[in-house]
């Protein structure tokens, strides 16, 4: 009763600022979130601002958390972790974390390894970890023996100088072998060299390696120099040995570590402890240990306020709002929110608003947010490129000393720096890279980058694509309008700053990137960070050194070369083009290369030289066999490939994977085991790819070329067998005929008509066909074509039926419809004609369809954001000349802030130019096209874009000379082209109406200005009409559109401002806001009719 | 005996059509035209500026205003109706005519050929006939007509500060011989004379011409009326386009004044070709 009355008196007291405080503290005490709640809700509803749909999910977010919190989990926003148990004694409990992190680290003077990780109950830990030695081998020359041990080392010793320190803390002799060819399984002596100091092991290599360590001159003097054994990292080194993989459970029983004391901890972990590496118990993931820990997510975004057409710059612009989200991994909703802001702010629903006047102080207490937060994983959009490296510049020029420490070791400073990453599989990137130890780091648009193909990468686009929701795309020049308005116009813009760190978040939790990027993590061995910043072939190296110590092989450490040998790849049988209106069944070889490599034993350890075939008295096909490419392998019984080994268990465990992903129920077991099957498999196909790569560490050509050539050898094999057993004269109806096949698949035509016989000859063909083959190779068959149309090689496209009953999908490849550098009216195009010529089989019908495409296209009555052709901007110097680097120096020039920056997408229309002009002078920003109606280039659309891959579709359909008729016809006589607002001679030019009837140029004195000629007079009223219905069809679109964008943005109240060049939605609103005002000028003209 | 009226009557079908299109009461625009040569002249000097464009017919004659795609200039032709005998015209109409299409069609025909252009009612279809006089050929051809719906620019009328009046061969070679040094020239126009001057990478050229008057041939003179000096810079690229109008007459006309679109105009004896091109300002292109 009291609560009702003091309720409302909040709100007659809540436009006088201060009071309204002091009254509502008062009544907070006792109920305090119910209070807040409706506080805000009431707050929310009085202030100009009615929420919107973004701020409603926030408002539900604190009642689910609410929901969700039991005994030990997270306080709604509180900041800290939970504290030590009183009780807890490192006498008495075993030390069992989750470690996320493994660095290289000093203690004491001496380098260790540093184990970061958080325990069950969410502490986190730092686990110095000691007297790890690196080493490398050596193979002993010819009489060097266990005397010779002590004088090699002093000699090494005197070589290495190390000062008062001894450099080498050991040297062993052990029996090992090279990894490289098959030697009859002999173990020889090899020399293992333990350092004392990781650093020094580059040193003793090269020293080896030029030959300047020649002990006694014992070594043959070869070319100089000498191959060194093991070249891996110290902390790679550690991993392997220790049996320790990426995010991977480790334990140290009581007793056996030592905490740190106060004076000598390096970092705020509340667990800090030494240990002796063998006292280091190591889990594999499985069973219990499949878990992961709670790890804290914190998801960040900055705004800072740029200058009018100038991109943000650190040394002026300041950073104005840091939103900030904290999940604990495993809830789906975040339990800390809030927002720092500079100058005031409007409250927020469930948010905690930190409102600063100063600059450096609001970025002084976000780092020390962060510092009492401390979050293990630090996740958002583009953090790695800009809100990283801005903020600390930031602070630099504020002169922060106490800012840039994010990291979890007190004593070492974030810094961002320049590092490029390149690699075949994701090109030329330039990227910056901030350390921030103890903490992972992930950035979504890397990641999506990385694994996704997509049009655009921008936040708003990437949501669209996987959430299925937009945001507002606030252009930065209005983010500084809005900063420097009022607290409420202050408020909408920590609105979408919130929003956008909290869509990282969801997008994470979709994507599962965690959870995947874990288990690829267990699987392949190698720290979680090793994952975003190196390649593929560290993944496969952390795999080989694991097994190699199991067998006792060691690996040569080959110097790149370069060379840029290549090999025959896959085969494509050459393709029998055309339409198919019967079934065509697809065989498949299932992982095809990773099962010849393991059908053949193809392997670095049984790669076999002729001469020791001889030598070994080996025989041919019983001992060794000759691959297509007469290279030698030996067959598993004289040795099991390691590499087949490798796959074995890769391929055995996602199996696995499989069936225990049928068997859970668990969601988060189920996103964990299927992450796992996924990473098993990426990891296991990419093992030939290594082989392959001569740039790499492990290349081995005569594996890789094999691979390929059986690879060939079993795709003509199984065309030959089905083509020779599906005949009439074996008793079945027709004589089956393969119309293609490339790499792993062959498309067979068997002959009959209907799906279940088709389905019922696939089954059949892939079993009869898979028994010619040694095991593991396993054709199968796994769906039929129908109907099916064959372009050229590598370009298909069909209606994909798994089962009678109805079809999957519709299937195509190497078509514009999944090409990105085409634009997306192609992309529509394509996909409708095939829909109509798959699905409805109607030929009439597509051929009308684009008719009436090309002449909207030609009429200019097709929306612009349909023109767009995107492009990457992947480096700074082109030979050739590039639409889209053109258009990025032009944009460079009329404004810098916006254009255009190294790795980002351009987008741009083609738009007529002079006569002659070149494509690339003729690019344009779509912006400025439509705020200038400059024309566009239909012909080029027409010509360079849609008449090939529509030619392509068609011809094998109607034929050539309807193809023609179907790009030139009459639908193609009607043009419309629009004036521009650019241009040297516009701003002299005057127009002269025409005859909205007859086209004709009014230019007599008493028709200027009209809308119809004298001749037309007859027509007035029809056209009148026509107009006004124009207008008035124009402007509900238009009210449409925009209705759409208050949706989208979440507020029906404010005026749109988002200017998303991903949108379709908003060329769309920005043209039909053009296209009102222009009908409305027309109409105007028919005053002027009336009047004479 | 069947076969054959078939075959007659499939003729005669075709006959009629033909007949049916040409009969003078539905015709809707027909112009005689003596001399094939001067559309052909018309078309080639303009093809290379405009593709698409709207032929608009009316009392005065057959004109056309169209902007060049980078909307740096405009070209306006008018062929008079006097030029035609006859010119018949019911209402007025426009003619969307492909220009490259146009071309095609025009180069059948001789230059001394008469042509006529002919066009039904809500036209399809532009129909020209050739006839030729020596050996009394008749040529019929029909170009397929364009919807096109375009704005209709103008440039309004000036008092031009500089007009000058030159041969339009000696027009021609300046342009040529400059575009060798650089994109763009600058036009000087004073007392003494005008100036054509341009500056590239390779160096820097310029040509003067002063006023003089050729009593036996006046087609050579070089006149220069003056309020006041001017000086504005082009681009060549478009000069050199306007100029393969030499053809259609032996002297051309420059009118100038500052800040103000450069227009060349040729003059026919019935009718005109005018290019207008926005002068250079600064640094842009």
């Amino acid at each position: 009763m009291s609560s009702v009355g003091k309720k409302r008196r909040i709100i007659v007291l809540d436009r006088n600022g201060n009071r309204r405080e002091t009254e509502s503290d008062e009544d907070r005490v006792p109920h305090k979130k119910v209070k807040n709640d409706t506080l805000e809700q009431r707050r929310a509803r009085s202030s100009q601002h009615t929420k919107s749909s973004f701020e409603e999910d926030l408002g539900r977010l604190t009642q689910e958390v609410n929901e969700l919190k039991t005994g030990g989990q997270e306080q709604d926003q509180h900041w800290p972790r939970p504290n030590l148990p009183e009780s807890w004694n490192p006498g008495d409990e075993d030390l069992i974390f989750q470690q996320i992190e493994c660095d290289e680290g000093t203690f004491n003077g001496k380098t260790t390894i540093q184990l970061f990780g958080v325990t069950e109950t969410g502490h986190s830990v730092l686990l110095h970890i000691t007297d790890f030695h690196h080493y490398l081998y050596v193979a002993a020359p010819i009489g060097f023996t266990q005397q010779h041990l002590q004088g090699f080392r002093g000699f090494l010793e005197a070589k290495l100088q190390n000062g008062l320190e001894p450099a080498i803390a050991g040297v062993q002799i052990l029996l090992r072998q090279n990894l490289y060819g098959f030697n009859g399984n002999q173990l020889s002596p090899y020399i293992k060299i333990d350092v004392t100091d990781p650093k020094l092991i580059p040193r003793l290599r090269s020293l080896i390696e030029h030959g300047d360590a020649n002990y006694q001159k014992m070594w043959p003097a070869e070319d100089g120099g000498l191959k060194t054994f093991d070249a891996i990292q110290y902390v790679m080194r550690f991993m392997v040995d220790t049996e320790i993989s990426g995010m991977s459970w480790v334990e140290v029983p009581a007793g056996e570590y030592h905490l740190v004391g106060r004076r000598e901890k390096q970092s705020n972990c509340q667990i800090e402890a030494t240990v002796n590496f063998k006292k280091l118990i190591a889990h594999p993931s499985e069973g219990e240990y499949q878990k992961m820990a709670p790890l804290r997510i914190l998801s960040f975004d900055i705004e800072c306020a740029g200058r009018k057409g100038i991109f943000p710059d650190a040394e002026v612009d300041p950073v104005i709002q840091i939103a900030n989200m904290i999940t604990r991994y495993g809830e789906s909703k975040p339990f800390i929110r809030n927002v720092f802001t500079l100058g005031t702010c409007a409250s927020i629903v469930n948010t905690q608003v930190l409102s600063y006047k100063n600059e450096g102080e609001m970025l002084l207490s976000w780092s020390d947010f962060l510092h009492r937060a401390d979050p293990d994983v630090i996740i958002g959009y583009n953090i790695a490129n800009f809100d990283f490296p801005y903020l600390l510049e930031r602070a630099k020029n504020l002169k922060l000393v106490r800012f840039p420490y994010w990291t979890r070791l007190g004593h070492v400073k974030s810094e961002a720096k320049d590092s490029n990453f390149s690699s075949k599989q994701m090109g030329n990137r330039d990227t910056k890279a901030t350390n921030t130890d103890g903490r992972l780091q992930l950035d979504l648009l890397q990641l999506v980058q990385r694994d996704y193909q997509l049009r655009s990468y921008t936040l708003n686009s990437v949501s669209a694509h996987f959430l299925g929701e937009q945001k507002e795309d606030v252009h930065h020049s209005m983010i500084t309008e809005l900063h420097n308005g009022t607290e409420d116009s202050r408020r909408r813009l920590a609105v979408y700053c919130l929003k956008d760190a909290y869509l990282p978040q969801r997008l994470m939790d979709k994507l599962m990137c965690l959870v995947n990027y874990t288990e690829m993590a267990r699987v392949t061995g190698v720290p979680f960070n090793y994952l975003l910043s190196r390649g593929q072939q560290i993944k496969f190296i952390s795999q080989l050194y694991r097994k190699a110590k199991e067998q006792k092989l060691v690996v040569p450490n080959l110097l790149p070369h370069g060379g840029d040998e290549q090999y025959e790849g896959a085969t494509v049988i050459e393709p029998e083009k055309g339409y198919y209106d019967v079934p065509i069944a697809t065989l498949d070889f299932a992982s095809l290369y990773p099962s010849i490599m393991q059908a053949h034993n193809l392997c670095y350890t049984t790669l076999v030289k002729k001469g020791t075939c001889d030598r070994l008295g080996l025989q041919k096909d019983i001992d060794y066999e000759i691959t297509p490419n007469g290279d030698r392998f030996v067959k598993a019984h004289r040795r099991k490939g390691m590499v087949p080994l490798i796959l074995e268990a890769l391929l055995g465990a996602r199996k696995k994977a499989k069936a225990d992903l049928k068997k859970a129920t668990d969601p988060f077991e189920k996103a964990v085991l299927n992450g796992r099957q996924l990473a098993l498999k990426i990891s296991a196909n990419s093992v030939y790819g290594i082989t392959g790569a001569t740039v790499g560490k492990l290349p081995c050509l005569q594996i890789a070329s094999s691979v390929t050539g059986y690879g060939r050898q079993m795709i003509m094999r199984t065309k030959e067998e089905v083509e020779k057993r599906y005949t009439i004269a074996n008793g079945y109806t027709h004589d089956a005929k393969v119309i293609y096949g490339d790499t792993d698949s062959v498309m067979v035509k068997f002959g009959p008509k209907d799906l279940p016989t088709a389905m019922e000859l696939g089954t059949e063909a892939a079993e009869f066909v898979s028994q010619k083959f040694i095991t593991p190779i396993k054709l199968e068959f796994e769906k039929v074509y129908f109907p099916y149309l064959l372009i050229n090689k590598k370009r298909y496209a069909g209606l994909y039926w798994t089962n009678t009953e109805k079809h999957d999908k519709m299937d195509s490849k190497g078509i514009e419809t999944v090409r990105r550098d085409n634009c997306r009216l192609v992309q529509v195009c394509i996909e409708t004609v095939l829909r109509k010529l798959l699905i409805d089989q109607d030929i009439e019908g597509a051929q009308t369809y684009v008719k009436n495409l090309i002449s909207d296209l030609l009429q200019n009555r097709v929306d612009m954001s349909q023109l767009v052709i995107t492009k990457a901007l992947s480096k700074s110097d082109y030979t050739a000349k590039q639409a889209h680097v053109e258009l990025a120096e032009r944009m460079r020039k009329r404004d810098a802030g916006s254009a255009p920056t190294l790795g980002d997408r351009v987008a741009y229309v083609i738009v007529k130019g002079a006569g002659g002009a070149k494509n690339y002078e003729k690019s344009e920003d779509p912006i400025f096209v439509l705020e200038n109606s400059v024309p566009i280039d239909t012909k080029y659309y027409l010509e360079n874009q849609l008449s090939k891959p529509l030619g392509r579709i068609f011809e094998p359909i109607i034929g050539d000379r309807k193809v023609q008729q179907l790009l030139t016809g009459d639908h193609t006589r009607t043009i419309s082209v629009s004036a521009p607002a650019v241009g040297g001679l516009m701003k002299f030019a005057k127009k002269t109406e025409t005859c909205m009837g007859c086209k004709i140029p009014l230019t007599k004195k008493e028709e200027s200005g009209a809308a119809v000629c004298s001749d037309c007079e007859s027509r007035f009223g029809e056209l009148y009409q026509k107009t006004v219905t124009r207008v008035s069809d124009l402007e509900v679109k238009f009210s449409r559109l925009w209705t759409q964008c208050q949706r989208c943005q979440g507020s029906i109240h404010c005026e749109v401002i988002c200017s998303s060049r991903d949108c379709p939605i908003f060329y769309m609103r920005m043209k039909a806001k053009k296209d009102v005002v222009d009908a409305g000028k027309d109409l105007k003209r028919f005053d002027v009719d009336i009047s004479w | 005996m069947g076969q054959i009226n078939v075959h007659s009557h499939s003729l005669s079908g075709l006959f009629s059509a033909a007949n049916s299109r040409l009969k003078p009461g539905m015709l809707l625009l027909e112009a005689r035209l003596e001399q094939a040569g001067v559309l052909k002249k018309v078309v080639d000097a303009i093809k290379d500026l405009v593709q698409d464009c709207n032929f608009d017919c009316n009392d005065s004659g057959i004109a056309l205003q169209a902007m060049d795609n980078s909307h740096v200039a405009l070209v306006s032709m008018l062929l008079k109706s006097e030029g035609f005998s006859p010119y018949r015209l019911d209402r007025n109409v426009a003619l969307g005519v492909n220009l490259t299409s146009l071309t095609k069609v025009l180069r059948c025909a001789q230059n001394e050929d008469i042509l006529t252009l002919k066009a039904e009612d809500t036209p399809d279809n532009l129909s020209l006939v050739f006839e030729n006089a020596e050996n009394d050929r008749i040529s019929e051809y029909e170009i397929k007509l364009m919807d096109i719906d375009q704005e209709h620019l103008g440039i309004p009328e000036t008092e031009y500060a500089a007009a000058i009046s030159m041969p339009s061969a000696e027009f021609q070679r300046i342009c040529r011989d400059l575009i060798q040094l650089s994109e763009s020239v600058s036009i000087e126009a004073s007392k003494e004379g005008v100036k054509f001057s341009c500056s590239g990478d390779i160096g820097s050229g310029s040509v003067t011409l002063r006023q003089h008057n050729n009593v036996d041939k006046p087609e050579l003179s070089t006149k220069i009326e003056l309020t006041e000096p001017v000086a504005l810079t082009f681009s060549l690229k478009y000069l050199v386009n306007f100029c393969k109008a030499s053809a259609l007459s032996s002297v051309v006309t420059l009118s100038l004044s500052n800040e103000v679109p450069l227009l060349v105009e040729y003059a026919m004896g019935s009718g005109f070709v005018r290019f207008y091109l926005a002068p250079k300002i600064g640094e842009e292109e």
